[in-house]
């Protein structure tokens, strides 16, 4: 079990990419990978709030909808969970631990909409039906691919906003797209390892 | 009548769940979120609200906060008005308000400056800078590439004939986004309401800097010795001006032999 858990959570970072191979959570992908330390409170907000939004959402779902038999609704139930969560933390954090307040920033109220956070609750729970363990486990681990992805394309386009062999047509958003289409195709050159 | 009623109840539980969310949300509120100072916003008010950054806060408003904690001084921040910032130390109950500040590019080389080589690459004068120094002979002469044009979040600075940037002494608010961006470090602040300032930076001596620009200042000293009140001291072949002691009277614009005392 503990082996499984560990390939589903290397297929979560590395060969199921949340960016580079599902397509989730493009927007804070493109939008907040100008600069490095943006970039990396972005990721770890995503971290913190898949963390604990996958474990409530997999309450909902196998304590009040599959009991009432509303599995159906599954989608809205959890971006209403999500929502009223991301809320809930905001106002813990702010009263109980302004550094990490404000350490998440901006970041916290933005990725309240994310696909990235409704994806991996619906994969994780609905699509793959893990248990409790797994779910939290996959969210983390799904929340640290999206660190690394972030980060990682942070650091080219340090690199590829200053460079002069750009021709002017590819400048900004089309070389950072090529940038993360290359991306994705090295990351999935890891499909098959580990499971 | 029974799809019907599945329908209803479906969305009554949905109702109800939301329902919890928000009672909870409500009560947690109400519980949690702490009695924000008023002083707060007072302050938040009466700053510029530009957030250009230039006090090392992410933006005016953890300004406010740090001023309040007593963690920031009220003359860390250029561009809110002296007014405004009178009324702010009123709500603070004293601190230094500081002087009204305006940024100059300390060089009018520009064009007179001789180049180096030609440089024919992309970009401002901070990629320029990489290669040797930059394209200007003089080792604290403007390029004129524009880094500071495109940091200047008020539009105050350009890069005329001259080929040297010139502040816009209505429009800059000395937030100081040029002064920590210029790979020459040729930027600085002088008080608002000064005439004149130095437009040359090089402490070089006179024979050498007349190799380098043809407008770069000798270090002769006229502008000392001619000054009317004594406001004017050469220090490390520079002259220096004490606003405090400096009327205006425009004397030493008109000494200078290489014209790089400037009216401003």
């Amino acid at each position: 079990m503990t082996a499984s858990l560990i390939s589903v959570m290397f297929a979560a970072v590395i060969s199921q990419n949340i960016v580079l191979s599902q397509y989730q959570g493009i927007c804070p992908f493109l939008g907040v990978s100008k600069k490095m330390s943006s970039a990396a409170g972005m990721g770890f907000a995503v971290i913190f709030v898949l963390a604990i939004s996958s474990v409530f959402c997999w309450l909902v779902y196998n304590y009040i909808l599959l009991p009432l038999e509303l599995d159906y609704l599954y989608t809205m139930a959890f971006i209403l969970v999500i929502a009223s969560l991301v809320q809930l933390l905001e106002m813990v954090l702010k009263r109980f631990s302004p550094t990490l307040y404000s350490a998440l920033g901006v970041y916290l109220p933005l990725i309240t909409t994310n696909c990235a956070i409704l994806g991996t609750a619906n994969s994780a729970v609905v699509y793959n039906s893990y248990n409790f363990l797994y779910t939290f486990g996959v969210s983390i681990a799904t929340g640290v691919g999206f660190l690394l992805a972030i980060c990682l394309l942070a650091g080219i386009r340090l690199k590829t906003d200053n460079a002069s062999e750009i021709p002017k047509c590819f400048k900004g958003f089309p070389i950072t797209l090529v940038t993360a289409a290359i991306m994705a195709m090295a990351f999935a050159g890891f499909s098959g390892i580990l499971g | 009548m029974e799809l019907f009623v599945q329908i209803l109840l479906a969305g009554a539980i949905m109702l109800a769940i939301a329902v919890v969310f928000g009672v909870i949300l409500v009560v947690c509120s109400h519980f949690l979120t702490q009695k924000k100072d008023e002083r707060l916003e007072k302050i938040e008010g009466l700053l510029a609200r530009s957030n250009c950054g230039g006090c090392g806060r992410a933006g005016c408003a953890q300004f406010a906060e740090a001023l309040l904690k007593g963690e920031a001084k009220l003359s860390d921040c250029h561009v809110t008005t002296a007014a405004n910032k009178e009324k702010i130390a009123e709500i603070l109950g004293g601190g230094d308000v500081g002087e009204e500040t305006v940024a100059v590019v300390h060089c009018n080389g520009g064009n007179a400056c001789y180049n180096k080589y030609d440089y024919q690459g992309y970009g401002d004068c901070a990629s320029c800078e990489l290669l040797a120094g930059g394209i200007k002979a003089c080792p604290v002469g403007c390029i004129g590439k524009k880094t500071c044009v495109g940091t200047c979040p008020f539009g105050a600075l350009s890069v005329e004939d001259g080929g040297y940037a010139v502040v816009d002494k209505e429009k800059c608010t000395s937030c100081g986004a040029c002064i920590s961006e210029c790979p020459k470090g040729i930027i600085s602040r002088i008080p608002k309401n000064a005439k004149v300032f130095i437009a040359c930076s090089n402490h070089g001596k006179g024979k050498d800097v007349m190799e380098l620009c043809k407008r770069g200042c000798i270090g002769c000293g006229i502008c000392a010795k001619n000054c009317p009140h004594g406001a004017i001291e050469m220090k490390d072949g520079l002259p220096q001006i004490d606003y405090s002691k400096c009327t205006g009277c425009l004397v030493c614009a008109e000494k200078c032999p290489r014209k790089c005392i400037k009216e401003h």
